[in-house]
């Protein structure tokens, strides 16, 4: 049977779900048996090409994981959102309640360990958007692992539901937010 | 209550007529979720995930409001229902800024638990992001308005549980917002800090900050027990983890005694500072730490001698009213028993029997008889409330917001009498202000305005106080007291127009230590007493364990009393037993001169440590099982907790341990 492509970004995010998904020990071995990864942090592939699941981690909170994320999209059949960020916007997306140019002033210049600080702008580097989005708000999102980060357990069973051929929706005993 | 019958869920169920549908699906195990509901306070139907829908209506009802009625056919978990329960939660999810991964309450909170349970894995709303402000002001408890789902549970427990109303909404639409007074920060504003409000916070909004971070309900123990603090005697449940209190709260709310209060659910569960975790004995002028048997051979020793050179009279023992019956039972055994002293005193054995003389007065002198209140939740029925020099908001909380309560709820009148302290800053009806040092003067004034105005001819069998009173003339008095005639004749009034009245006395009266004066409030409640009129005094003692102290005897009528203790040459040796008091006892702000032995046996480093010869470590009440007699004379067994640092023994023990020595 030809393996399951599977691609994985992290977009706004702290890579803790995709740490908590290498918890998985030594189920990665069976699992790539069944699954080859494209483009990936973990992997170190760069470019987009067609695949079957993309998974992403983070909220989206600047155009370019704006952009990324639509690119993943238009290239897997199902998305898969993993973690609090991604499902719900979680602790990245609190610099939402404050303002933009405050956040930034606050970060770039305010802060204690700046030394003639400077705001950096386009087209440098992406803009930020005025609120962070979780990624549903932006794409289809097809099913959801919450969790901040999600277990190893629970990841792999949603990719387990997954090479099964279902949609995984988890259970509510497997249902964490923190 | 009639019996009705209905039908949930196709199914025929039975219940009484009064009740809502939620009532009886709970009876009926029927599992109906909700977030405002708490049992014990009025419904209000705020958070709708009860709504059920009912043949004959429209549309989905709140099940907590909805009065159930015979026949009624209600379907509670249809798929619109569990829908629409869905998106609610989404809604609240989306309306503030619910992050679970920093938020105190996650792994006990209710709106995550929902959130599970309706396995909401994602957001179809836009996310609001508000910007809120967090409260930290309160010295124990923090409310973050981002957490907050505007339930109202916190509302209608400082409401309905303490009575004292602080917490409210204020502004309107998407502003609204749980405010404190008109929008004080809590820590300013009529908060009495009893916590009721964050135990019913189905989230995170409102929470302790002692107990914050410190480990979560579940992973917890919990042991039921009773805070033996300030003599109320309400009942706690511990949460022990890693031997250390994590918080502490009350098991049931609407029970009358189940409020808790400031120090109650907080001063236990916050760190300990300056303990005597080892036996210290002086050497060279100094305080060196030894071995716990050195310096029990060492106390014994000193006493044996002492006894052998001066007499057993010349050995006193002081022991505070925070100690439980058996540490106190086992040191007055020790010093009454063993080495045959009678010099034995509590730290507030004057006030003990200053009252006992004032009763005494009041009952000889006049005839009259004294009148205690029989317990505490007899003011919850009171309709007038006389608080002489106290402040029960502050040093009995729980007793405050029963008088709270009363007036709330009965429209109780509450007078507070006071030379100095303004309590009840928000409930009183009236303040009586005289002068300080005129409280007596005015007493008389007010007994005489009752008894000739609105009494006449009823108080008999008080012709012994009437005579007592023939001189005062009370517009005359006025003048003198610096009280308004028009507000003494008010609190006649109430005093005179009530049907059960209630004397609060406390520490304000009985600090000029004249049983005069105390008997005056003996005889103010014996003239409101009448037909069909009952009247009662409640002190508010001083101490945790004051009952129970007493009655054992230790503040009898003796030779050595603690306030004669610096003029007293005859006493060579003192022990004195604190415990986990942290008490100032001006007594001994210096070594009493011609003590040549002094024992300190405590939990806290502090100034009398200082001057003692040999300090013994006592544990705290949370390190020992015991018991203790509440201020209204009920015994209460108070559990151990957590176990004591290492070494620490209970204080009987160690004193069992010195009269075995003694004996040799």
């Amino acid at each position: 049977m030809a393996k399951v492509k599977v691609a994985t970004v992290w977009l706004e995010a702290c890579s803790g779900c995709h740490m908590s998904f290498l918890d998985i020990d030594e189920a990665i071995v069976e699992l790539v048996r069944a699954v080859e990864f494209s483009r990936s942090p973990i992997t170190d592939i760069k470019e987009f090409l067609p695949v079957d699941v993309g998974i992403v981690e983070g909220s989206v909170g600047n155009t370019e994981e704006e952009e990324v994320l639509k690119e993943l999209r238009a290239n897997c059949k199902i998305l898969m959102a993993w973690g609090d960020c991604a499902c719900f916007g979680g602790v990245c997306g609190m610099r939402s309640t404050f303002d933009k140019e405050d956040v930034l002033r606050r970060a770039y210049i305010e802060a204690e360990s700046n030394y003639d600080g400077k705001i950096p702008c386009p087209p440098g580097v992406p803009a930020l958007l005025e609120q962070v989005k979780p990624v549903n708000h932006v794409v289809k999102v097809d099913c959801y692992v919450p969790g901040c980060p999600p277990d190893a357990e629970t990841i792999l069973y949603a990719l387990k539901e997954l090479l099964e051929g279902r949609i995984p929706v988890l259970p509510s005993d497997m249902m964490r937010f923190d | 209550m009639a019996e009705i019958s209905l039908t949930i869920n196709s199914k025929q169920v039975k219940g009484g007529e009064g009740l809502t549908i939620l009532e009886i699906c709970k009876a009926n195990g029927v599992d109906l979720p909700t977030l405002c509901h708490y049992d014990g306070l009025t419904d209000v139907a705020a958070c709708r995930l009860c709504l059920v829908e009912i043949e004959g209506e429209r549309r989905p009802m709140p099940a907590c409001t909805y009065p159930a009625r015979d026949g009624l056919v209600v379907q509670t978990h249809t798929e619109r229902l569990e829908k629409y329960r869905r998106l609610i939660l989404e809604l609240m999810f989306t309306e503030k800024n619910h992050l679970c991964a920093q938020c105190v309450a996650s792994g006990e909170c209710e709106l995550q638990a929902l959130a599970y349970r309706y396995q909401m894995d994602n957001l179809r709303y836009p996310l609001s992001w508000p910007s809120l402000p967090v409260d930290s002001v309160n010295k124990y408890i923090v409310v973050d308005h981002n957490r907050c789902i505007l339930c109202g549970r916190c509302i209608r427990a400082c409401d309905e549980f303490a009575g004292i109303h602080t917490l409210d909404f204020g502004y309107r639409g998407w502003r609204d917002k749980v405010v404190a007074d008109l929008g004080q920060p809590l820590g300013e504003s009529s908060c009495i800090s009893c916590g009721a409000c964050f135990q019913v916070c189905p989230t995170g909004a409102i929470f302790s900050k002692v107990s914050a971070y410190k480990g979560r309900a579940p992973e917890c123990e919990q042991v039921m027990s009773v805070c033996p603090i300030c003599g109320i005697g309400c009942e706690i449940r511990a949460y022990i983890k890693d031997n250390r209190v994590v918080k502490i709260d009350s098991p049931d709310l609407t029970k009358p005694r189940g409020l808790l209060c400031n120090r109650g659910r907080f001063i236990s569960v916050q760190p300990v500072a300056r303990r005597v975790l080892t036996p210290l004995q002086r050497k060279n002028g100094k305080l060196e730490s030894c071995a716990l048997s050195e310096a029990l051979e060492l106390v014994s020793a000193r006493l044996r001698e002492t006894k052998a050179r001066h007499g057993s009279s010349s050995i006193a023992g002081v022991v505070s009213s925070q100690l439980n019956n058996e540490s106190v039972r086992a040191f007055k055994d020790f010093l009454a028993g063993t080495v045959g002293s009678k010099q034995l005193d509590s730290l507030d054995g004057d006030h003990f029997r200053l009252v006992k003389q004032a009763l005494q007065l009041s009952r000889t002198k006049k005839g009259l008889k004294g009148v205690e209140i029989s317990s505490l939740e007899e003011l919850l029925d009171a309709d007038c409330i006389f608080v002489a020099g106290a402040n029960p908001l502050e040093t009995h909380p729980v007793a405050g917001s029963y008088i709270v309560r009363a007036v709330r709820r009965n429209g109780a009148n509450l007078i507070v009498f006071d030379s100095t302290e303004n309590g009840f800053p928000y409930q009183a009806t009236l303040w009586l202000h005289p002068d300080k040092g005129k409280e007596a003067l005015a007493l008389k004034a007010l007994i005489k305005v009752i008894m000739d105005g609105w009494l006449a001819g009823e108080s008999a069998g008080t012709k012994g106080l009437a005579a007592s009173l023939k001189d005062i003339d009370p517009a005359d008095v006025c003048k003198h007291t610096g009280l308004e005639y028009h507000d003494l004749n008010a609190a006649a009034s109430m005093l005179g127009g009530g049907k059960k009245c209630i004397i609060v006395y406390g520490q304000g009266i009985l600090q000029y230590k004249e049983p005069e004066l105390v008997s005056l409030l003996f005889d103010l409640a014996t003239v409101c007493e009448g037909k069909q009129r009952t009247s009662s005094t409640l002190w508010l003692k001083p101490g945790g364990n004051s009952i129970g102290l007493w009655e054992m005897g230790v503040a009898n009528e003796g030779e050595f009393s603690i306030s004669t203790l610096s003029r007293n040459k005859a006493i060579k040796a003192l022990y004195l037993l604190l415990g986990d008091a942290q008490v100032e006892v001006p007594e001994l702000a210096a070594r009493p001169e011609g003590v040549e032995f002094f024992v300190v046996q405590t939990s806290f480093m502090s100034a009398i440590v200082s001057q003692a010869d040999v300090v013994l470590p006592s544990p705290l009440w949370t390190e020992v099982s015991a018991t203790y007699v509440t201020l209204d004379g009920v015994s209460k067994h108070v559990t151990r907790l957590v176990r004591p640092p290492e070494g620490i023994r209970a204080d009987w023990e160690l004193i069992n341990e010195i009269d075995r020595r003694f004996k040799k």
